[in-house]
């Protein structure tokens, strides 16, 4: 035990430092590809002209694997656009854009499933499709997508240890930095795998409840 | 009669692609009248009431809401233009529909969805819409299901909210399509129920349906529509009693045995 009290607890301040990072950096993330996701989605399905750039975006967001995509915001973005100006900024900007394609085909998928009829009824009693969309459409999506975009976030959760590639120190990036001042790799990389599980597991624990819960409650939403 | 018909139906004609599903129909519903369509799959009368309420725009003709075209709106140069959206979404208040597959919104309660549109479109409050909701539940007797989701309820339950749904915004015509062709005979009886006591409280309806029981019943006229026509129209007694076309009477023999 003397080993993991030297190689893992006493190094905690710097582990915790780290968890830090990587839950904000997946919180940020996390939020702008909710939004990110929805944009794209009501762009490729309700704005006829910008529906091929909408497309586009969402497959280069699905289609590159996340590092590309890291190095890219990291290094390419500042020279293309001037921005982002922090390591940090590119590390969130990457995973959110990731997440983003991804949720934006979720978000179509939980649009399209509701049945045509929700929206006739609506119209039937003479709501606007502004007033559609906000009160029937976007609850029931919200509801039968939960589980997959609480999903998404364990994906967000597991992708950041990348982001120890550009120098953003999280969770990975302390862990690797204390394995390589004494070489003694086991003792930390168990105790930080054993960091990701309890977040994921947590996360994904959660999300199972919810969608439970809506179940039960509303007779909708898929597992 | 004098008085302005609540729903008027002028040559109306439907394609979809080459398909002609309606082939020019015209008819008259007056204030408190009930109107059954009835007519094999296929006839057009599904797509003739969804014309009624505009999900479908008809291809030629017109529809009359108590004398306000629905289509088209025209100005005092007598030049007329298709009506905007927001204009039919309007008109579409006093046409309270009831769909087949019931289409209750499963994540507002039952009392959430009946008064949705009078507090969202109509701009009750929530209370008043509330004691109306409660009202319009009354008349379906399911006031004591107001906060159930509707997915614990039955199919004919969702069929009487459905209703209350739709007369809660009070509309001048009621339209049903179908209205138990997706319910198991006994919760049928339920649902039919009901609208016999809207007939009753003379509320204005056209009702697709294959119940002739209930058309002949309940219906102050008959209409059978077959390939895009109205084939035979007439009070019930008569159609019923003594049909005139041939095609009726091969169509109401399939029921009659």
């Amino acid at each position: 035990m003397g080993n993991w009290q030297r190689l893992v607890w006493n190094q905690r301040d710097a582990l915790f430092s780290g968890l830090v990072v990587t839950v904000e950096i997946c919180l940020i993330a996390f939020a702008c590809a909710i939004v990110g996701g929805l944009l794209l989605c009501l762009i490729r399905m309700y704005v006829r002209p910008l529906r091929p750039v909408a497309i586009v975006l969402i497959e280069f967001f699905r289609a590159t694997p996340i590092l590309v995509q890291l190095l890219w915001v990291n290094y390419a973005w500042p020279a293309l656009f001037g921005w982002p100006d922090t390591f940090f900024t590119a590390a969130w900007v990457a995973l959110a854009l990731q997440s983003s394609g991804y949720l934006a085909e979720t978000f179509r998928g939980g649009i399209e499933a509701i049945p045509r009829g929700h929206r006739e009824a609506a119209y039937s009693v003479g709501m606007r499709p502004m007033l559609v969309f906000r009160r029937i459409i976007l609850p029931q999506v919200a509801l039968s997508t939960a589980p997959s975009i609480v999903n998404q976030f364990t994906v967000i959760v597991k992708s950041s240890t990348l982001v120890s590639v550009i120098t953003v120190q999280d969770l990975m990036f302390e862990s690797q930095r204390i394995v390589n001042i004494w070489y003694e790799p086991i003792e930390m990389l168990t105790a930080t795998a054993a960091i990701y599980i309890i977040i994921v597991f947590l996360v994904s624990t959660a999300g199972k409840a919810l969608s439970d819960m809506l179940r039960r409650r509303f007779g909708i939403a898929a597992a | 009669m004098s008085e302005v018909p609540t729903i008027r139906v002028v040559d109306v004609h439907k394609r979809f692609g080459s398909l002609e599903v309606l082939k020019g129909v015209s008819f008259e519903v007056h204030r408190g009248n009930v109107v059954s369509m009835i007519g094999a799959s296929g006839s057009g009368k599904s797509t003739l009431l969804r014309c009624i309420n505009h999900l479908e725009t008809p291809t030629t003709g017109d529809i009359f809401i108590e004398g306000e075209s629905l289509c088209f709106r025209g100005d005092a140069a007598g030049s007329r233009a298709p009506r905007p959206l927001s204009e039919i979404n309007r008109m579409r208040r006093d046409l309270g529909t009831v769909f087949q597959q019931f289409n209750l919104w499963p994540h507002m309660t039952v009392l959430g969805n009946v008064i949705e549109a009078p507090n969202r479109v109509r701009g009750l409050s929530r209370k008043a819409a509330a004691q109306l909701g409660g009202e319009c539940l009354a008349r379906v007797h399911l006031e004591d299901k107001a906060l159930e989701y509707p997915a614990r309820l039955s199919g004919g339950q969702q069929q009487r909210v459905a209703i209350a749904r739709a007369l809660a915004m009070q509309p001048k015509v009621m339209l049903f399509d179908e209205p138990t062709s997706s319910l198991d005979p006994e919760l049928t009886d339920e649902v039919l129920g009901v609208m016999r006591e809207l007939a009753a409280d003379g509320t204005t309806m056209i009702v697709v349906t294959h119940e002739m029981g209930f058309a002949r019943e309940v219906s102050d006229r008959v209409m059978f529509l077959h390939n895009g026509l109205i084939e035979e129209e007439g009070p019930p007694d008569q159609m019923f009693g003594a049909p005139k076309s041939e095609r009726f009477r091969q169509f109401i023999a399939k029921y009659l045995y």
